[in-house]
């Protein structure tokens, strides 16, 4: 059965030669927006490790005196301001607890690093956060500690705590809890006295990364002050609250920018930055599988028409239209099954060639099944009324032909 | 002839309704994404006032500090530009701006968020802003480090309400300004004039930025004809070479002159070190080859099984003598005719998309219209379609044999 309908689609090589370009190219189409849309699911339903609810944040903007002139004399001041700020701001009855931190979640802004790692490069991404970031941001530990304040007093080590992923990678199954994290170019040494769960900073969409924080404390410390405060208020506390905080921290301040907003609102428009590129190309190809969908209909139909003679000898020799129907659906089966599985070996080169590596196989194969399924059931949908048509062809219309 | 082919062409529209609908549906869709790609284009690089002269501007917006350890990529500081920048070749005028950052106010209790953008007097003399109230600020103003502002009519609106804004006082990040212009609202995907309130640079906080050469502003040069653009950007190169730094960790520093068209063509490429804007306009016109294609095969695939319906004529006028030739012109013109209605089937639908598009979160102050350029893209782009769509078939019908033909039975 097969191999005939196989010489039937053969035998019509030219005009299925179309069909499959144009069901090849659809699935290609298909499969790139499935697989974003399959990447970002598969990242939603990973936790975030932290929580944004009633978390705001101030941004700040040291506008300093000059360049030139002894930049650890400004850092000490600096960081004297931070810690003065840091207490007005924990002094509001509106605020639960509030920390300093680099880079905080949603925003623009990434630090990355790296270093070699027995004798292979590690990339992660990094972040510094003071005693309380962990609490404020609500941060899951799933093993060890976060910082305390006794961390600060000049140990002979710098504490890190990193994400499970980069405990992973660094020490496959050892227990991660005291290990050295040691930068060739580095003097002192890291070590891990914590395990987060994770901390996703570009929210739900964004992909697994690697992840370390270490301790600031806002004091004398190599590489940098963290130039943001975040902060949990009580529940009820609205945004009238952002005036009066940010005219206290003006009044301490005066030359410094200071910037209030909820985090939440700066989910909203990264998530919604996220989410319009994807929108906009499932739009247009929604269209273009309608499109493609609309012509093969017309394509077949025309076909059926054309082949009235052939389809009316079946019959008059004892076909049913069941059969005459089967026929028909299963050619185009046959057609785009080969255009498929062209569409296939083009994109399983992604996945088997490793060139892009962050996401997993598992985004690749479920994408594949759907949009190998929406491509099939599409095919199938457009065959159906043509099929319907043959089976309304008259034996004795076939013969009166010539 | 050709009104002959025009009758016979509407005639085999009307004939079978459904073919038509999907032709029509594949076609008209087509161009209206490739017409609004084209009218965001032509929006964000053609000549839109405030940038009436932007055939003749450049701007420096990128330099790259390097030393032994460290590299760092980002806008020019203000030291860099007003201290080496000046009096290029070719040069008529010469601003600086920073590049624009969002600013809070309260306005009775309730939080706006505004883009302010710094810039000198010069800036308003470049570029061509439409006020509907005031002036705007000068190069005394800057110089006297006055603490005027320009706003635009949406910053008006959320401030003072429907009144008049000249001469009152408008408060941005705790300071103080009074409001001297009115200008219309400047969309953001304009990047060079957009910004809700501009203010002189001299009013900043701090003073360091006077002598920063890396940091936040943009220099926008007026050239007197855009056969400068090469001597500007290779006096800026060699001027380089003899920048002072005054920073620890570098020793060198690089800037680039650019027009819009280059600076997109940098950003959006891959190390994002130098931009070629006839590399990106290839790219873009090789992604919009790609987009075609689908929608190209499956009009062949129509057009295809639509001849075949129409074998008897085509064996009729070749048993009379028509040359293949005579066949392919005519399929190709009732392509094309096609094609033409839905473009303009398209252009009437590119209008409701494009006020979709405006009144989105996408940009603010969007401001997207037809215009008669992006009418002629249209246009030109259906006359494409159609003969990309109708060529193939057309060579294949030719090729039929008249007494095959006239049997009806083709392959």
């Amino acid at each position: 059965m097969m191999r005939h309908i196989w010489k039937l689609v053969w035998n019509r090589k030219r005009a299925n030669a179309l069909i499959v370009i144009e069901i090849l190219a659809s699935f290609l189409v298909l499969y790139a927006v499935t697989l974003v849309g399959v990447y970002f699911a598969h990242n939603y339903r990973q936790p975030l490790g932290f929580s944004y609810d009633r978390v705001w944040l101030v941004e700040i903007d040291w506008q300093r005196e000059s360049i030139e002139l002894q930049p650890e004399l400004e850092e000490e001041k600096e960081a004297a301001m931070m810690r003065q700020l840091l207490t007005a701001v924990k002094e509001f009855p509106e605020v639960e607890s509030a920390a300093a931190m680099s880079v905080v979640p949603y925003s623009n802004s990434t630090y990355s690093s790296g270093f070699t790692w027995k004798g292979r490069q590690v990339e992660f991404m990094f972040n510094r956060g003071t005693t309380d970031t962990a609490q404020v941001l609500d941060m899951h530990l799933t093993a060890g500690r976060w910082f305390t304040e006794a961390d600060a007093a000049g140990s002979s080590f710098r504490p890190v705590v990193i994400n499970r992923r980069l405990a992973r990678e660094l020490f496959g199954t050892e227990n991660p809890l005291g290990q050295v994290v040691k930068e060739e170019q580095d003097k002192v040494e890291r070590r891990v006295i914590g395990v987060l769960e994770d901390f996703r900073k570009d929210g739900e969409f964004s992909g697994l990364q690697s992840y370390m924080f270490e301790h600031a404390t806002l004091g004398k410390s190599k590489g940098g002050q963290p130039n943001n405060f975040v902060l949990r208020v009580r529940p009820g506390v609205t945004a009238a609250f952002e005036e009066k905080l940010t005219g206290k921290l003006r009044s301490m301040a005066p030359t410094w920018g200071f910037e209030v907003k909820p985090i939440e609102q700066m989910r909203e428009s990264t998530l919604l930055w996220q989410l319009i590129p994807l929108t906009i190309f499932g739009v247009i190809v929604g269209f273009l599988l309608i499109m493609v969908s609309l012509g093969l209909l017309g394509v077949l139909w025309q076909n059926v028409t054309q082949r009235t003679k052939e389809i009316g000898l079946r019959r008059a020799l004892g076909a049913t239209a069941g059969e005459v129907y089967a026929q028909i659906v299963s050619e185009l089966l046959v057609v785009s099954t080969f255009g498929l599985s062209l569409g296939i070996l083009a994109v399983i080169q992604f996945p088997l060639l490793k060139v892009v590596d962050f996401i997993s196989p598992t985004v690749y194969f479920t994408s594949l099944v759907i949009s190998l399924g929406i491509v099939y059931g599409l095919t199938v949908l457009c065959g159906l009324y043509p099929g319907w048509l043959a089976t309304r062809v008259q034996p004795s219309e076939a013969l009166h032909y010539e | 002839m050709l009104k002959n082919y025009v009758k016979i062409a509407f005639k085999v529209l009307l004939r079978r309704k459904f073919f038509t609908f999907i032709s029509l549906f594949a076609i008209s869709f087509t161009l209206v994404v490739l017409m609004v790609a084209a009218a965001l284009l032509d929006h964000m690089f053609a000549t839109f006032p405030p940038e009436t002269r932007n055939d003749r501007t450049i701007t420096i917006p990128y330099v790259r500090a390097s030393g032994e350890h460290f590299e760092s990529t980002g806008n020019p500081g203000y030291g860099l530009l007003d201290g080496y920048c000046r009096n290029l070749p070719g040069a008529e005028k010469f601003s600086i701006f920073c590049s624009h950052a969002p600013v809070t106010s309260y306005v009775n209790g309730q939080k706006t968020v505004s883009y302010l953008k710094r810039t000198d007097g010069v800036f308003w003399e470049i570029l061509d802003f439409q006020f509907l109230e005031g002036a705007p600020y000068t190069n005394e103003n800057e110089k006297n480090a006055d603490f005027v502002a320009v706003i635009n009519q949406a910053t008006r609106q959320k401030f003072f309400g429907s009144g008049e804004a000249i001469g009152k006082n408008i408060e941005l990040a705790g300071e103080r300004f009074r409001v001297v212009g009115v200008v219309k609202n400047v969309p953001d995907y304009r990047q060079i004039p957009f910004a809700d309130v501009w203010v002189p640079i001299s009013t900043s906080k701090s003073k360091v930025y006077r002598t920063a050469l890396r940091g936040g502003f943009v220099g926008l040069v007026l050239a007197h004809s855009p056969a400068d653009f090469p001597a500007i950007k290779a006096e800026l190169v060699s001027r380089m070479k003899h920048v002072q730094m005054n920073e620890t960790g570098f020793n060198k520093v690089e800037a680039m002159a650019e027009t819009v068209l280059e600076t997109t063509a940098r950003e959006v490429s891959p190390r994002r070190r130098e931009g070629n804007a006839f590399e990106l306009l290839a790219a873009g016109l090789v992604m919009a080859l790609l987009f075609m294609l689908l929608p190209t095969i499956n009009l062949i695939n129509i057009n295809v099984s639509r001849i075949l319906e129409r074998s008897s004529e085509i064996g009729v006028r070749k048993a009379f003598g028509a040359s293949s030739w005579s066949l392919v012109g005519q399929f190709v013109v009732e392509n094309i005719i096609l094609t033409l209605v839905g473009g303009t089937l398209a252009v009437a639908l590119t209008y409701p998309a494009l006020a979709f598009i405006g009144q989105s979160r996408l940009f603010l102050y969007a401001d997207l219209h037809m215009n008669w350029r992006i009418f002629c893209y249209g246009f030109g782009l259906a006359l494409f379609f159609g003969l990309l769509s109708g060529v193939f078939p057309a060579w294949k019908m030719s090729r039929l044999h008249p007494v095959q033909a006239l049997k009806g039975g083709v392959r």
